[in-house]
């Protein structure tokens, strides 16, 4: 199993399970110095053993974006399946599924204006068809006797038990207000606004943001994950939370493998999405001095 | 429709102005047929298991500062005297600043508090000199963090054991932080005194705990396993499956901490080992088991009003039982337990065995 060490957990922990049930070997990807996970390294990890590529579209700390196409096919040449955890990127831009190829692809809810408590699965149908179910129960049934059953055809073979119907529902209606603006009109928007953050950030003293340059890659995602010299994010959280009414989020975002390959504990994280404007990023500015100076200054 | 864009100014990096106006162009109302409203379960990490039967909104008695120890009591008088928000927030950082530093070899994991986003670690001894006191050292490498630490700290080091092991946790409402209150914050800061009370009653009981959470009992068949620190994620239930999980053969001391630090100053915790005493003494049992199972029953009316300690289950094997119908060895037990019958405790599961049914 090939993952990155910029994995989210959701999609690390899982796999840390099967490889305790079924004796698979987890080999993760290191970063290249710019701080993107490595492809080149990937490529070489493939081989005949591979069974599954594990990769984000989108890093939710790094805000690189991986070539999805590429490890695809590079991944069927050794006969292996991908699964791309699409969470950050599917709110953020147009993701065409077909185009990318994958075997799999996940995206969450509520990270799309959704409710929480549900989110999607996309997979090959081909590749569903041949899966046992892995939940029991009604719906997922065609024929049910006393010493065995027959299953019901994907999707229906995976959703046992009655669904979380409003909260599908609220996903559904958050697809359309999405889309009701367009996918690719959102992205422009904040791609602008995104790197817009980034060279604002950059101007405060003591700052190092973590992942790719906007000049360097085609795509980094409106966020920043950061840490000022000196200050633990936390506390810059709280006070920019506490003295500013401004909301980011510190901790290791449920990347720790990440934190501790850039050697840190913690960080801080601006994250935008396209109802954000410029002047509260400049208010997010404005507060992080002054938060900076109140944390440092009390000495 | 006016631009928001009245007051913008021309952005630095593109001759274009696409963010000259916001992608949502008129404030966006999401109206609602009635107002969503809602209710806050009473929290039961905030208080011991708060029976809250009749009502739903949570009504934190108040705490009685006379009843902390006096130099916590003197912090807490300080920034209730601080006129606004933000100069507690100085006024933490101040403490910050003020807390000695923690010798290195004592941050250890087992030292390590969970829950919190950032690093904390804390370490208790017995007062060298005044026997029975507890002293506290602790770091942080967030500064508001470690000021509520150091708040922890200087509050708390000089008391008597057995009361910084009774403080009630509500003692941060006083404070008037708000920050205190935050959820995540929340976990972390109470972890941090669970902990503190935690290693205080241990001191308190006579056992000196070591750089671990290696606990000697005086008379236990088994020796103590090195374990990792109690898990005080979610108060009241959580605390007894993970320790059970982690020692399922002999007694779980970190439970009886758990009752304790639950109770609200009443006959101070303890119970447990009271139980134990007892039964020891009139049973010579080969094997006991005491599990505090009082989170299962708050709530309902026979719990109201006290504080933990409440229902066990007890699984007994002695050879005293033997030729004794079950109702006879329940009786025996039962008689054992006077005391604590008359002082709270409500129920007891027993489990009682000889030697040979075993």
């Amino acid at each position: 199993i090939i993952l990155t060490v910029a994995e989210h957990h959701s999609a690390i922990v899982p796999w840390q399970f099967v490889s305790q049930k079924t004796g698979a070997v987890l080999k993760y990807v290191g970063l290249t110095k710019e701080e993107v996970p490595d492809i080149e390294q990937l490529k070489g990890l493939l081989s005949s053993k591979t069974k599954i590529v594990v990769v984000h579209h989108v890093s939710n700390v790094l805000g690189s974006m991986l070539p999805i196409e590429e490890v695809v096919s590079c991944a069927n040449k050794v006969g292996a399946k991908v699964l791309v955890d699409a969470c950050q990127s599917v709110p953020h831009m147009p993701v065409d599924v077909q185009k990318l190829g994958a075997d799999f692809l996940v995206a969450s809810s509520h990270k799309m204006c959704g409710p929480t408590g549900v989110g999607f699965l996309h997979g090959k149908f081909e590749i569903l068809s041949s899966m046992e179910p892995f939940l029991g129960g009604g719906e997922m049934i065609a024929d049910v006797f006393e010493d065995k059953s027959t299953y019901a055809e994907p999707p229906s073979r995976f959703e046992a038990g009655t669904p979380a119907i409003g909260e599908a529902i609220g996903l559904g209606v958050a697809i359309d207000y999405l889309s009701h603006f367009g996918m690719q009109r959102i992205h422009e928007y904040e791609k602008v606004l995104g790197s817009y953050l980034y060279e604002s950030l950059l101007s405060v003293p003591n700052v190092r943001i973590y992942g790719p340059a906007p000049s360097a890659s085609d795509h980094r995602a409106p966020l920043c994950s950061f840490n000022v010299e000196n200050v633990h994010p936390t506390d810059i959280a709280e006070i920019l939370d506490l003295q500013h009414g401004i909301a980011i989020r510190s901790g290791h975002h449920c990347a720790q493998i990440l934190h501790r390959t850039l050697g840190i504990n913690a960080s801080a994280r601006a994250s935008l999405h396209f109802y954000n404007t410029k002047e509260e990023v400049d208010a997010f500015i404005h507060g992080l001095k002054a938060t900076i100076d109140f944390l440092t200054s009390h000495h | 429709m006016a631009s928001a864009a009245a007051t913008s100014a021309p952005l630095r990096l593109l001759s274009s102005s696409p963010l000259s106006r916001p992608l949502l162009s008129r404030p966006h109302l999401l109206i609602l047929s009635r107002p969503v409203s809602f209710q806050r379960l009473a929290a039961r990490s905030a208080a011991s298991p708060t029976p809250s039967t009749s009502s739903s909104a949570p009504d934190p008695s108040p705490v009685d500062p006379a009843q902390l120890p006096p130099a916590l009591r003197d912090i807490i008088a300080l920034f209730q005297s601080v006129p606004d928000e933000r100069t507690r927030y100085k006024q933490l950082l101040a403490y910050a600043a003020r807390l000695p530093p923690m010798d290195p070899a004592l941050k250890s994991d087992a030292n390590r508090v969970r829950g919190c986003v950032s690093q904390v670690w804390v370490h208790a001894a017995p007062e060298a000199e005044a026997p029975g006191c507890v002293s506290f050292q602790a770091d942080s490498d967030a500064q508001l963090t470690k000021g509520l630490a150091a708040l922890l700290v200087l509050g708390l080091s000089g008391a008597p054991a057995r009361d910084v092991a009774m403080v009630p946790v509500e003692f941060i409402e006083l404070l008037g932080i708000r920050q205190s209150l935050s959820p995540s914050r929340n976990s972390g800061l109470l972890n941090m005194i669970n902990l503190m009370k935690l290693k205080a009653l241990e001191i308190a009981a006579g056992q000196e705990v070591t750089g671990g959470q290696e606990i000697r009992q005086e008379r236990t068949e088994t020796p103590a396993v090195e374990k990792e620190e109690p898990q005080f994620e979610a108060f009241g239930g959580q605390v007894h499956e993970s320790s059970e999980a982690e020692r399922p053969e002999e007694e779980e001391f970190e439970e009886e901490p758990a009752a304790v630090v639950e109770g609200n100053g009443s006959l101070g915790g303890g119970r447990k080992e009271r139980i134990r005493d007892s039964l020891e003494r009139g049973l010579s049992p080969v094997e006991l088991k005491i599990e505090d199972i009082s989170y299962q029953h708050s709530g309902h009316a026979g719990v109201a009003g006290s504080d933990g300690e409440t229902h066990f289950n007890v699984r007994v094997v002695s050879k005293e039982f033997e030729g004794k119908s079950m109702l006879k060895r329940h009786r025996a037990v039962y008689d054992l337990l006077q005391d604590e019958l008359k002082s709270g405790l409500h129920a007891l599961s027993i489990d009682a065995k000889t030697p040979s049914e075993v």
